[in-house]
């Protein structure tokens, strides 16, 4: 990497960021950083706040205190419209497509800030080349697709935006296990092929063996971090999130 | 026979204006969640800015309606921003205890301005109506069908086949997941507002100097918006045009078969109707805007 980038190599940092909704606060002064190129992950039972802190950085929840950097730049007050512009997209959890759109319309939505019609036009088609299942529904309206073709459509909707940081929210919750397979190793291509990834799971295994680093969330603080082989061999997190 | 050709005639003259009517209302309630009781006085803006830019003022009469559907366009936003977007978030009997106020307040205004006195605008449409067969229906009649079936298809492209309309769409699906995808929801209410308001406005405008511009002809409009978007289920545009036509069947036909007298009782007994037996509107199907 050229010394030119390096202010970049920390593409987001989290400082003590606190969110709440009213009163109650469910992430309680967090501080993690991700650097370019990296696939993180982010750990946790439910309600640890791991869906919250996804929702701060990418600007649908301001955070009642703390700091969110990207690239270098204080972007802590930023609407959802400026994280995206930012280079931010966010794959919620539930997938969330818009049910009576068609796939089509569905990914133009993902486009929805771009001005370059014609290169959105070919990102679809790529879309389309990486999902075939998706280029035969084309016109299908997303609410009667299956769930997998649903968190597809989610994944392809995200990449519309040319993301530099991908935040992905569960992207396995309630598929079928070859799908989940499938999801994960999109996901893995997706960084390969240059984007940075943050992603949020359940599946605690699966995300500690693909990922560079790990953040273990519990009741909105911070418990754990490390890499995913050391998160992996962490005797609490073996008994708390592996099951032994 | 004859007069129940002349019944249907009427029908669809009347129920274009009532559909641009429904449309707004609807548009506004599926895409905001707020139920809008500033929707009659929007109607009775466009009747009395016909009456002012084009009695008053001498501006020609098709741009006086032009204008009034801007005017309402912009009263609309003006609305949206000043008094629904601090309020987000608010439970909605809050909002609509804020917009019944607003309600109040535009009437009053109304009177204050105009005086209880109706106004009437002449048009440059011949005083001759158009005679066909058993069936008379006067120039002015035909140009408001025209302009609300115009007005109507207009909506229906912005909806449907524009970037705006597919931001609109979105949100009324998730409004958290248009957000982002980069969409200023912000933005979108307004422009919501914006439109339905217009609409109402323009039916208005177009009803204004068919009938006479009186201060409280808000509050009937209103009450017949609420009808048909109750009748053609809350967010569906398609319903809101039916129903409009509908409303209108049902008032001519209550007003020629039983008394001229229950014309405007028939939004009622449509409501009550409705409300008992298909609680979710004639042609909801699951909720979705378009
Ligand atoms: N909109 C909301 N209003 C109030 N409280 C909320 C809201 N959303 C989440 N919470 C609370 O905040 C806490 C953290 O929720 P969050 O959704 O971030 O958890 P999570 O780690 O994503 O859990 P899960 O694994 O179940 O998705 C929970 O206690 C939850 O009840
Ligand atoms: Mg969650």
């Amino acid at each position: 990497m050229g010394t030119g980038r390096v202010a970049f190599i920390t593409m987001l940092e989290l400082h003590n960021l606190v969110c709440r909704y009213g009163k109650i606060a469910a992430v309680k002064g967090i501080s993690l950083a991700v650097k370019r190129g990296q696939l993180v992950a982010l750990i946790g039972a439910n309600g640890a706040g791991k869906t919250t802190t996804l929702k701060s950085i990418s600007g649908l929840l301001p955070p009642a205190e703390g700091q969110i950097l990207f690239e270098g730049r204080d972007v802590t007050r930023g609407t959802a419209r400026d994280m995206l512009s930012l280079g931010i997209a966010h794959a919620p959890e539930g997938r969330r497509v818009f049910p009576q759109m068609t796939v089509e319309e569905n990914l133009e939505m993902g486009a929805y800030l771009r001005r370059d019609g014609r290169a959105i036009a070919q990102d679809m088609e790529r879309v389309f080349e990486q999902f075939p299942r998706l280029a035969e529904r084309r016109a299908q309206v997303a609410g009667t697709l299956s769930g997998g073709e649903q968190q597809m459509l989610a994944i392809g909707r995200a990449l519309m935006s040319r993301p530099k940081l991908l935040l992905f929210d569960e992207p396995s919750l309630g598929l079928a296990p070859n799908i989940v397979e499938r999801t994960f190793a999109i996901i893995q291509e997706i960084r390969t092929s240059g984007t940075t990834i943050l992603m949020v799971e359940q599946n605690a295994y699966a995300a500690l063996e693909m990922c560079d680093y790990a953040y273990l969330l519990e009741s909105g603080s911070l418990a754990l971090e490390g890499s995913g082989q050391q998160l992996l061999s962490n005797p609490h997190v073996r008994t708390a999130y592996l099951g032994g | 026979m004859g007069q129940f050709l002349q019944h249907l005639v009427n029908t669809l003259i009347l129920g274009g204006t009532y559909a641009l009517l429904g449309i707004g209302l609807t548009l506004i309630f599926g895409i905001m969640r707020v139920v809008n009781f500033t929707h009659g006085e929007l109607y009775a803006f466009g009747a009395y800015a016909v009456f002012a830019l084009s009695m008053l003022l001498g501006a020609n009469f098709f741009l006086a309606l032009v204008l009034a559907l801007l005017g309402g366009m912009a009263l609309g936003a003006l609305i949206e921003i000043v008094l629904l977007r601090p309020m987000r978030g608010a439970d909605i009997d809050t909002t609509m205890l804020v917009m019944i106020g607003a309600w109040i307040i535009m009437q009053n205004l109304e009177m204050l301005t105009w005086g209880g006195v109706a106004k009437a605008v002449v048009t440059p449409f011949p005083e001759v109506p158009l005679v066909i067969g058993s069936v008379s229906v006067s120039y002015l009649r035909v140009f408001v069908l025209v302009m609300a079936l115009v007005l109507i298809a207009a909506t229906y492209f912005l909806i449907n086949r524009t970037k705006l309309g597919k931001a609109m769409r979105a949100t009324f699906q998730d409004a958290d997941t248009a957000a982002l995808m980069g969409v200023s929801i912000n933005r979108i209410y307004t422009a919501t507002f914006a439109i339905g308001s217009g609409l109402a406005a323009a039916a208005g405008a177009l009803l204004g100097p068919v009938f006479l511009a009186f201060p409280t002809m808000g509050d009937l409009a209103a009450l017949k918006s609420f009808a048909i978007v109750i009748l053609g289920g809350l967010g569906s545009i398609t319903g809101a045009t039916i129903g409009g036509f509908i409303l209108a069947f049902v008032e001519e036909l209550g007003a020629g078969y039983v008394s001229s007298g229950y014309r405007d009782a028939m939004g009622f007994v449509i409501i009550i109707l409705v409300l008992m037996f298909r609680p979710t509107g004639l042609f909801a199907r699951a909720e979705r805007i378009g």
